[in-house]
């Protein structure tokens, strides 16, 4: 079998390049095209997914990626997972953490006092779900005046630049295992230059969590809180805030600040376990963290790390705690990529399938007739 | 504000700030790249902080430019930066800019102007970070002054 090669539908894909062009365009004779400033602000939720899941820091060509999808998250990620992916790579950070952090916002669902305060910062936690129908018809001027009077009233100098940790204040309480000075691995697993074989680090586990489609996170995330598992997770600490990125001056060496990159991050504390060694029990933990914006990510990244570490150490007892489940799963480009191959002719293949149908009814029939 | 810092200062600013600076350096100064000008990708890395164990967050557009700086009376000065960004006239701005200011060239009080503008911008960014932590801290004291507690 081969093969069919087939012509005719060059003009048919540049006329469809239009249509998609054209459905852009028909909001009306006074419509703008949308500015990539204008996506990063207004439509941050969705632009903190796309950077996340695109896997590259760049907010300007995740706008861009948004505007020329036309708000498909799959596919403005892939928009900039194909960017970097011709891009070369020149340097590695060292680790980093958040210690740093220029938080925004800064919560905990285990002690209501932690050390600096809980702030709510920007959350749709405590909206009520119901239409805001003035947004329909917002003026410019309204828009406007909610920046312009943002400092009213307010005592910024109360607050500090950076914040402890609330983890660290119940290792402190030998609540937690003690974090082992040097970690288990020096060098972490890249998933942009090597394939996941399996059992793979917990790096690799973490940096294919820290990238993968929201949803599919959520729902396997979902399926261990519903019962599907037991980490029955609480919320130690989320930070949502700007991390600086530092690398060597080119002249001096020493650290500069080349840029910040917005993160949110979650620690969760999980059931209590057992030292098989005989040491104290103590609280277990899970870790989410990811570009941008992003709570829902943050919290089921750290639930299923915790998962995930439970199915490392032995037998997985359910999807979540699978590795190979679950990070083979979770990449919105890979899956989708796969989904949508299926509207691609299969012309050859179905051919295929119809006459071995054909051929099997053909049999059946003289079985039937035989019989 | 030490050399390390200056392009976080330079980048708060309008891009056209830098743009116009530099425009304003003499034409006659003799710039020479020291390295190869490169635009890419950094990985940025992260120590998380359950087991202090390092993982790949993900990457950032990275340019990066080294210059040496000769002018027309001969003064000479190095200079360099690394920005997150991928279009190599911004590294290669900073880097003039850096050398300006290093090795205090003629027009070096300029740049150290437009540091202090973007140092106060940069400044100005915080604070509304810090208003945002300010506007939403929660009082639990209120809730326990008034009989109530959260579960």
């Amino acid at each position: 079998m081969t093969y069919v090669a087939i012509k005719g539908g060059a003009q048919a894909i540049e006329g469809s390049k239009l249509a998609y062009e054209y459905l852009r365009s028909r909001q009306g004779v006074n419509s703008l095209p949308l500015d990539t400033s204008t996506i990063e602000n207004q439509l941050r939720l969705l632009h903190s997914r796309v950077i996340s899941e695109g896997g590259v820091y760049h907010p300007k060509l995740a706008s861009l990626a948004i505007k020329q999808a036309q708000g498909d998250t799959l596919e403005s990620a892939f928009a900039l997972r194909a960017y970097r992916s011709t891009m070369p790579r020149l340097a590695e950070t060292e680790a980093l953490d958040t210690s740093r952090m220029r938080i925004t916002r800064r919560i905990s669902s285990a002690f209501k006092d932690i050390p600096g305060g809980q702030m709510l910062g920007a959350t749709t936690d405590y909206h009520l779900r119901l239409m805001r129908m003035e947004l329909l018809d917002e003026s410019a001027e309204a828009f406007m005046a909610i920046s312009r009077s943002w400092f009213e009233g307010l005592d910024v100098a109360q607050i500090p630049d950076s914040f402890p940790k609330v983890l660290d204040g119940l290792r402190q309480q030998g609540l937690l295992a003690e974090t082992p000075q040097q970690p288990q691995q020096d060098q972490p697993f890249d998933i942009t230059r090597e394939p996941l074989i399996f059992p793979v680090p917990r790096s690799a586990a973490l940096a294919t969590m820290t990238r993968s489609e929201q949803g599919s996170l959520l729902a396997l995330a979902y399926s261990n809180m519903r019962g599907y598992g037991d980490v029955h997770p609480t919320v130690a600490e989320l930070r949502v805030g700007f991390v600086p990125v530092m690398l060597p001056h080119p002249i001096s060496g020493k650290p500069m600040e080349i840029g910040e990159v917005e993160i949110t991050e979650c620690e969760v504390v999980a059931m209590y376990e057992s030292d098989e060694l005989g040491g104290k029990p103590s609280f277990t933990l899970g870790y989410g963290a990811c570009f941008g914006h992003n709570e829902v990510k943050a919290i089921s990244m750290a639930i299923l790390d915790r998962s995930l570490q439970k199915g490392m150490q032995g037998t997985p007892s359910n999807p979540s705690e699978d590795p190979e489940f679950v990070l083979l799963h979770i990449d919105g480009i890979d899956s989708m990529g796969f989904c949508t191959h299926y509207k691609m002719p299969h012309y050859v293949t179905f051919q295929s399938d119809m006459d071995r149908l054909r051929a099997t009814q053909n049999k059946h029939a003289a079985e039937d007739q035989k019989s | 504000m030490t050399r390390e810092e200056w392009v976080s200062a330079l980048t708060a600013l309008p891009e056209e700030c830098l743009t116009e600076l530099v425009k304003g350096f003499p034409a006659d100064w003799n710039v020479q790249p020291t390295s190869l000008p490169q635009v890419g990708l950094g990985m940025m890395k992260m120590k998380e902080s359950a087991f202090n164990e390092s993982f790949y967050l993900g990457e950032f557009p990275l340019a990066s430019c080294t210059v040496t700086v000769t002018t027309e009376s001969g003064d000479r000065a190095e200079g360099g930066a690394l920005v997150m960004d991928d279009r190599m006239e911004r590294a290669e701005q900073l880097a003039l800019c850096d050398a300006v200011l290093a090795g205090r060239l003629p027009g070096w009080q300029k740049v150290e102007a437009l540091l202090h503008e973007g140092s106060a911008r940069r400044e100005q960014i915080n604070l509304e970070r810090k208003a945002m932590l300010a506007r939403t801290k929660v009082d639990f004291s209120l809730l326990e002054d008034v009989g109530g507690e959260d579960a």
